[in-house]
C-alpha cells in the first residue's frame, strides 16, 4: 500500500502538462520589421509563457474596425506564435489577440502597426 | 451573460483558496495545536466532530469550487470565443489538472467524513488524513502562476504551494480560534481550553507567518525586478495591498500575543474574555481579504514581464495630488458624442468628455464620503467648543443619522455609472449587467451603497438600539472592500487600467479598515470601542479623499 502511495505521488510529481501564466506580449516582429503593402507576410509574437493556440483567437482590424480572422500557429521559440497576414494595401491596421493562457485567463490585447507603401 | 462568468471567475480563486484553508488548515490545526490523543480525556467530542466537520466541509467547498471554475472558464471562453471550446480545452492544463485536483480534494474530504469523523481521537488516522493530503497539496501547483513560467518554473511552483501552506495554517487556524471561542461562549467547552489553545497557536501562527514570509520574498524578487516594477505595475500594487494587509493582520496578532501573555502572568483573564475574541474576528476579516487579493494577484502578469507598460512613481503619486474637485459634468450628449472614437481601434480618440464624465462621478462621491465621515468623526465629540454650543442640537441628528448620505449616493451612482447604458444611454439595463461584467459590479456597488444606508438608517433608529442590524455595516463594508480589490483588469490600456486600479485598491484597504474598525467598536468595551470606532470613520474619510481627488487617465 506504501509503495502504491510513493509510486503515485511520483506519477503526480512526474505529470508536467504544459501550464503557462497570463499571457502578455513581451516581443513583436512588428517592431523591428515594417510590412510592406502588398505583399502577404509573416508576424511573430512573443508572450511571456506558452499559450493554447486552439483556444486563442487573432483579428486583423482594418479601416472602420473590420475584423478579419487570421491564421495562427506555432512558432520555434517557446510561447512564440506565427500570424500569416494577407497582402495588405498601405494604411493603419491593428492586430486584435484573444489568447487564453493555461492559468485560465483569457488575455485581450491591441497591437497597432501601419503598411508601409 | 458573460458579465456573470467573468464576475463570478474573478471571485472564485479567493473562494477556493478559503476553502483550502478550511480544509487543510483544519488538518494543521488538529496534527499541531489541538494533538488530541495527548488530551483524550480534556477534549469534548463535541469539539473534535467540529474541527473535523470544518475539514471536510472546507475539503469538498473546495472540491466544488474547483469544478465550478472549470464551468466558468468554459462559460467564459463560449461567450469571448464565441465557439464551444472543446475538444481543445480538454487537453489543457486547466481542465486536466483541475479535474485531478478536485477528485484528491474529494477523497480527502470523503475520508475525513467516513472515517476521521469516526475515530476524532486517533493519532493514526489524523496522520494518515495528512498523506491523503500530500498529493491533493502537490496537485495545486500546476495550476498556480509559476507553472507558466520559462525561468526556474518548478522551484517557483514549490515556493508557491509551501507559500500557500502557510497561509492556510494561519488563517485555518484563526477560523477555528473563532470556532473554539464561539464553542466556549456556549459553554460547549470548558474555560481552561481557550487560554490553552490561544498559547499553542501563539508558536504555531509565528512559524506559520515565517513560512509565508520565507517563501514570499524569494518569489516576488523572482517576479519584480526593478522599484518601479513594484510602484508601477498592477502586480506590484496587488502585493503592496498583500503587505498592507499582512501588516494588519499581524498587528491584530500581536495584540492576541500580548493578551495571552498578560494572562498567564496575571490570571486575569478580562481582555482574553472581553477584548481578544473580537481582535481575532476582525484579523478573520483581514485574512479573508488578504486570500482574495492573492487570488487576484494571479491574475496580473509578473512586473518582470510589461517593463514598457509599467507607470513612474511620479504618475502614480499624480493620481493622489490634492487638486480642485471637478463640479461640473459634460452633457450626456458630449459624453455619447466621443464614444465611438473612443472605442475605436483604428483611429482612436481619447474622449474628454469620458474622462470628465468619470472625474465627476468620483469627486462627487468623495464629497458625499468626506461630508458623512465629517459627521461621523463629530460624533466622537463629547461637547463642541462654546463658540460652536449653538449648533448641537442639530449636530446631534447630523452626527447618528449621516449614513443617509450612502442613500443618496447610491441613487447618484445609479444614474451616474455606466452612462452608455440604462436608464442615461441607449443599451439595455439587463443586456448591459449581463453581458459586461465590469457594468456588473458597478450595478452591485451602487447596490450595496444603497442598501448600506438604509440599513445602517433603520439600526440607528431608537426602537432598533437592541437588533442584530449594525452588523451589516461592517460586513457590507468589507464585501465592498474585497470587490474593490478583486476588481482589476489588464486590457488594452495596461497602463491606464494600472493607473485607476492604483486608486481603488487603495480604497479597498481603507473599505477593509472601516469594516474592521467598526465590528470592533461594535464589540468592545471602552476605550478600545470609540478608538476603533474613530479610526473606521477616519478611513472613510481617507475614502472621500481619494474620490475628491481622483483624475482618470484620457484614454
Amino acid at each position: 500500500m506504501k509503495r502504491l502511495y510513493a509510486l503515485s505521488l511520483l506519477l503526480l510529481i512526474g505529470y508536467q502538462p504544459v501550464a503557462h501564466a497570463h499571457a502578455v506580449v513581451t516581443g513583436y516582429s512588428l517592431k523591428m520589421t515594417p510590412i510592406h503593402a502588398h505583399q502577404a507576410d509573416k508576424v511573430s509574437l512573443n508572450f511571456n509563457s506558452k499559450i493554447e493556440l486552439g483556444l486563442s483567437q487573432v483579428f486583423l482590424v482594418s479601416k472602420g474596425d473590420q475584423l478579419t480572422p487570421l491564421k495562427i500557429a506555432q512558432g520555434d521559440k517557446q510561447g512564440q506564435m506565427m500570424i500569416a497576414i494577407p497582402a495588405l494595401a498601405p494604411g493603419d491596421y491593428a492586430l486584435k489577440l484573444k489568447v487564453f493562457a493555461a492559468d485560465g485567463h483569457l488575455t485581450e490585447d491591441v497591437i497597432h502597426f501601419t503598411v508601409v507603401p | 451573460m458573460a458579465g456573470i462568468a467573468d464576475f463570478l471567475d474573478s471571485l472564485i480563486g479567493g473562494f477556493a483558496l478559503i476553502c483550502f484553508a478550511f480544509a487543510i488548515g483544519s488538518l494543521f490545526w488538529g496534527l499541531f495545536v489541538l494533538r488530541p490523543w495527548q488530551r483524550e480525556a480534556g477534549y469534548p467530542i463535541l469539539l473534535l466532530e467540529k474541527t473535523v466537520k470544518l475539514m471536510y466541509l472546507g475539503g469538498f467547498a473546495l472540491a466544488g469550487a474547483q469544478l465550478f471554475k472549470i464551468i466558468l472558464k468554459i462559460w467564459l471562453m463560449t461567450a469571448v470565443l464565441d465557439k464551444w471550446p472543446f475538444p481543445e480545452f480538454a487537453g489543457t492544463t486547466q481542465f486536466i489538472g483541475g479535474i485531478i485536483r478536485a477528485l484528491l480534494t474529494g477523497a480527502l474530504a470523503s475520508y475525513c467524513y467516513l472515517v476521521l469523523r469516526k475515530n476524532p481521537y486517533s493519532k493514526q488516522y489524523w496522520q494518515t488524513a495528512g498523506w491523503v493530503a500530500v498529493p491533493m497539496i502537490i496537485s495545486g501547483a500546476w495550476l498556480v502562476h509559476a507553472a507558466g513560467r520559462f525561468d526556474n518554473p518548478f522551484l517557483l511552483m514549490g515556493l508557491t504551494v509551501i507559500h500557500q501552506l502557510g497561509a492556510a495554517a494561519w488563517v485555518g487556524g484563526v477560523f477555528h480560534l473563532v470556532n473554539i471561542w464561539l464553542m466556549r461562549s456556549k459553554g460547549q467547552i470548558p474555560d481552561d481550553l481557550w487560554p490553552l489553545l490561544l498559547k499553542r497557536f501563539s508558536l504555531f501562527g509565528m512559524a506559520s507567518v515565517g513560512v509565508i514570509l520565507l517563501t514570499g520574498l524569494p518569489m516576488a524578487l523572482q517576479y519584480i525586478d526593478s522599484w518601479n516594477g513594484f510602484i508601477g505595475t498592477g502586480y506590484g500594487n496587488l502585493l503592496t495591498v498583500k503587505i498592507i494587509l499582512l501588516g494588519l493582520a499581524l498587528s491584530l496578532a500581536g495584540l492576541n500575543k500580548t493578551a495571552v501573555q498578560d494572562y498567564l502572568i496575571t490570571r486575569n483573564d478580562h481582555t482574553l474574555t472581553y477584548r481578544l475574541p473580537y481582535y481575532i474576528e476582525a484579523e478573520a476579516f483581514v485574512l479573508i481579504t488578504l486570500l482574495f487579493t492573492a487570488a487576484s494577484l494571479a491574475s496580473q502578469p509578473p512586473s518582470i514581464d510589461i517593463p514598457n507598460l509599467t507607470a513612474s512613481w511620479q504618475e502614480v503619486l499624480d493620481m493622489f495630488t490634492p487638486r480642485t474637485p471637478r463640479t461640473a459634468s459634460p452633457t450626456h450628449q458630449a459624453l455619447i458624442a466621443g464614444e465611438a472614437g473612443r472605442v475605436a481601434i483604428i483611429g482612436q480618440i481619447p474622449s474628454e468628455a469620458a474622462t470628465a464624465w468619470s472625474d465627476y462621478n468620483h469627486n462627487i462621491a468623495g464629497i458625499f464620503l468626506t461630508t458623512m465621515s465629517v459627521f461621523a468623526m463629530l460624533s466622537y465629540v463629547k461637547r463642541l467648543p462654546p463658540t460652536f454650543s449653538v449648533f448641537e442640537r442639530y449636530l446631534a441628528y447630523l452626527t447618528r443619522y449621516w449614513p443617509i448620505g450612502f442613500v443618496a449616493l447610491g441613487i447618484f451612482l445609479f444614474f451616474r455609472s455606466d452612462a452608455e447604458t440604462w436608464p442615461l444611454g441607449p443599451i439595455g439595463f439587463w443586456e448591459s449587467t449581463f453581458n459586461n461584467g465590469e457594468v456588473l459590479q458597478h450595478r452591485i456597488a451602487t447596490l450595496l451603497v444603497f442598501v448600506l444606508g438604509v440599513i445602517e438608517l433603520i439600526a440607528r433608529l431608537p426602537r432598533n438600539q437592541n437588533s442584530r442590524l449594525p452588523y451589516f455595516f461592517p460586513i457590507l463594508a468589507a464585501f465592498g472592500g474585497l470587490m474593490l480589490l478583486t476588481h482589476s483588469h489588464v486590457g488594452f490600456q495596461a497602463k491606464s487600467a494600472f493607473l485607476i486600479q492604483v486608486g481603488h485598491t487603495l480604497m479597498g484597504v481603507f473599505s477593509l479598515i472601516l469594516a474592521c474598525g467598526r465590528w470592533l467598536e461594535l464589540k468592545l468595551d471602552r476605550p478600545g470601542k470609540d478608538i476603533a470606532g474613530f479610526i473606521s470613520v477616519a478611513a472613510l474619510f481617507q475614502i472621500g479623499l481619494i474620490l475628491l481627488f481622483y483624475r482618470e487617465p484620457l484614454y
